[in-house]
């Protein structure tokens, strides 16, 4: 990818700079329509309609609410911290993004190519935590801390359990390249992982009901991580007003909800990479049939997306499904099954692949 | 290469200027987070240099733990507003010696060193090699490493815990 | 242990049947009623906006005193015995010109007293309820069907006419004080006839 801009545009930093924002433009879209989504998954979960007045069944409501966003006042409070304040939502806007840069989006385009990209994406996913901590912090505001407060407990217990459901892909497929681990995958959906990947024989489906474990462990957590019920006790409006963006107004607020967002999908995103074969078609491609070159990419581009938003369109369903869940159980939820299931699976599967 | 330079003196400067915010700063909050991006900063030389896996365990370890659990326990601390972080200068001469006996030490220790020059070419991947060596030829101190880690959790876990016997 | 993988298993199917039930939901028409462009069926005694049919109106005020919150402000003039208006629908004669009828409905509290008191049954409740305003004196309505040169020219018909019979009276007041005093002097007259005088001549 790299080197297709570099000769398309014959200099090296706007080739970086090009490449870099690709995601951006995609994640602005992605929010764009997936907060419309929400919107209208809930309501009709719900026997209601959403939002139908800006444009055909309300399609254009989120461009109407960001321009309503863009100009709103900026508010900060007198109490607060500011250059902190100021600075809490594109750290974790930062932190968010910078996930993106290794998750292959298609066979051509990758941000980085890394070679132990999902290291690096639980590794920056701290960046997200200290951002909400500082928000948290920086607003002066007991809501705001205790909704901070328990965001980070939250994500710092889940990134256990997360971590160790990584591991155990990372143990089966044997690289940390995302790239490599969806090129395992290739051809047809009886290679994802999550139906016991290239293996063959015995192993495969000896995988199989511990390969669906780490996904469930692994999609649970998760939930936890980007804060979406029944997890969502860092911003529970019963409880917290908002938690930690109770203050944000106007674009800093916007940056927090394209954050949250962005992250779903992050996650979304690896666990199709990890599991449902990454960017590839389960049931080949129309280019290899009609021997048209450029068609295979936009195809990847389009499975991609298209189990990503899968993935977030159940943990949209979820969070309509289910109440929120209380702190403690949370931790019990986290310290007493997801770790104990987390870890006696990681070794079977250990075992397994020794065979 | 002069892309590579420019970055370079973009992240070290970034180290610097929070390195010093760091030690200046009055707010101990702020010092914590002039502190995250020292920690990135030094991450990202790191990753200039081609040790991605160090980098990103920087990251991890530093940002992802370390930091967050120090943030953790200033902003769970009772009225952090009234801590006072103590920036007395009654000990500036013996101070000022010691910097400048270590700095010059330092300088002395880099110019005269016979420094080895790495190969140009960045090694692909680094993992693979780092994996063996730590999990082939030096798997005992490992597997020790990690019971002390897990003696010092269970010690925590014991001295936090609750022994009221009504629980 | 047995329970721990029980509980394991309880958690993952009842979310199981949760989002099954939530995913029938997905799929059954709303109930949303899109309220500007849909509404629902006002029932038949609703109470909602008055409305006043002028022509009816005799303007007897009953209306007026039954209103608990006084929003109803009337004004009338009598008619002059030459105007023609017509009879109502029901048949009573109008006596009155109607030059003001406000109903101020940013007080009304649409509690229909006022519907039942009136004679001619020309003060009813419609089905619009509405009719916000961001200005509060639109919300003063005026059902009066005169114009305010009509309502000027009928009491300065009405004025006038009272000044004439009001004339008319003084003069026939000062005729009858006139015929009384000739009469009066008559009878002095016939009183003073035996006796003539001077002062008399002068007169
Ligand atoms: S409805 Fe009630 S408040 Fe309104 S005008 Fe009639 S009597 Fe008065
Ligand atoms: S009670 Fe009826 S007739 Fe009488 S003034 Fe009111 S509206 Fe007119």
């Amino acid at each position: 990818m790299y080197d297709l801009l570099t000769n398309l545009l014959g200099n090296q930093i706007v080739a970086y700079v090009i490449a870099a924002s690709l995601p951006l433009i995609f994640v602005l879209t992605f929010v764009l329509f997936a907060v419309l989504a929400e919107r209208k998954v809930s309501a009709h979960m719900q026997d209601r309609l959403g939002p139908m007045r800006v444009g055909w069944h309300g399609i254009i409501q989120t461009l109407a609410d960001m321009l309503k966003l863009l100009q709103k006042e900026d508010i900060v409070p007198e109490g607060a911290d500011r250059p902190l304040f100021n600075l809490a939502p594109l750290l974790t806007f930062l932190g968010t993004y910078a996930a993106f840069a290794a998750i292959p989006f298609a066979g051509i385009y990758v941000g980085s190519s890394t070679a132990i990209g999902i290291y690096y994406i639980t590794a920056v996913s701290g960046l997200v935590v200290a951002g909400l901590l500082l928000a948290g912090w920086a607003s002066d505001n007991k809501y705001s801390l205790y909704g901070a407060m328990r965001t980070a407990a939250q994500i710092v217990s889940y990134e256990i359990p997360t971590a160790i459901a990584i591991l155990t892909m990372v143990m089966v497929s044997g690289t940390l390249s995302l790239m490599k681990i969806s090129d395992m995958q290739t051809a047809h959906f009886w290679n994802w992982w999550i139906l016991g990947g290239p293996e063959t024989g015995i192993v495969k489906f000896l995988l199989i009901p511990f390969m669906i474990i780490t996904f469930l462990i692994y999609y649970i957590s998760s939930l936890a991580e980007v804060n979406r019920t029944p997890f969502d006790l860092p911003e529970a409006e019963s409880e917290l007003v908002s938690g930690y963006h109770t203050e944000y107004s106007g674009m800093k607020f916007a940056f927090f909800f394209l954050a949250e967002y962005a992250n779903m999908f992050a996650v979304s995103a690896i666990a199709v990479t990890l599991f449902l074969g990454g960017f590839h078609s389960p049931i080949g491609y129309l280019g290899h049939s009609l021997g048209i070159d450029w068609l295979i990419p936009v195809e990847q581009f389009f499975w991609f997306a298209f189990k990503g938003t899968a993935l977030v369109f159940v943990q949209m369903w979820l969070r309509w499904t289910l109440p929120r869940v209380r702190v403690d159980q949370l931790m019990v939820i986290c310290w007493k099954y997801l770790i104990p299931y987390a870890v006696v699976n990681l070794i079977i599967v250990g075992i397994i692949t020794l065979l | 290469m002069e892309l590579y330079d420019i970055i370079f003196y973009l992240i070290a400067l970034t180290v610097v200027v929070s390195a010093a915010i760091v030690v200046g700063s009055k707010n101990i909050v702020r010092a914590a987070y002039s502190l995250l991006f020292t920690f990135l900063g030094v991450a990202g030389i790191y990753i200039l240099l081609g040790a991605d896996f160090i980098g990103v365990t920087q990251l991890m370890v530093y940002v992802g733990g370390i930091l967050i659990l120090l943030l953790f326990g200033i902003m769970l601390t009772n009225k952090v507003y009234s801590v006072d972080i103590r920036r007395e200068n009654s000990y500036i001469i013996p101070s000022i010696v010691i910097v400048g006996i270590f700095a010059a030490f330092l300088i002395f220790v880099m110019t005269e060193t016979n420094w080895v020059t790495a190969d140009p070419t960045f090694p692909n991947t680094t993992v693979f090699e780092l994996g063996k060596t730590l999990l082939v030829h030096y798997s005992i101190i490992f597997e020790i490493l990690a019971i002390v880690l897990l003696i010092a959790l269970i010690g925590a876990a014991t001295l936090a815990r609750n022994d009221n016997k009504e629980r | 242990m047995k329970k721990y993988l029980k509980n394991t298993w309880d958690a993952l199917w009842t979310i199981f049947i949760g989002m099954k039930v939530t995913w029938k939901h997905l799929f059954i028409p709303s109930v949303t009623i899109q309220y500007p462009d849909e509404h629902r069926p006002i029932p038949d005694r609703a109470r909602n906006r008055l409305y006043v049919n002028i022509d009816d109106c005799i303007g007897c005020m009953q209306c007026q005193r039954a209103c608990p919150v006084d929003c109803i402000d009337i004004k009338t003039v009598k008619a002059l015995p030459t105007d023609e208006l017509g009879l109502t629908s029901k048949g009573t004669k109008k006596a009155l010109w109607v030059t003001q009828f406000n109903i101020d409905f940013a007080k009304c509290m649409y509690c229909q007293l006022c519907v039942f008191p009136c004679p001619t049954e020309c003060i009813t409740m419609t089905k619009v309820f509405e009719f916000s305003e961001y200005e509060r004196e639109k919300l003063l309505y005026n059902f009066s069907n005169l114009t305010l040169s009509e309502v000027k020219e009928k009491e300065e018909n009405y004025a006038k006419f009272m000044e004439k019979k009001a004339a008319e009276k003084a003069a026939a007041a000062k005729a009858k004080a006139a015929a009384e005093a000739k009469a009066k002097q008559e009878s002095e007259k016939k009183d003073n006839d035996n006796k003539p005088s001077s002062e008399e001549k002068d007169s």
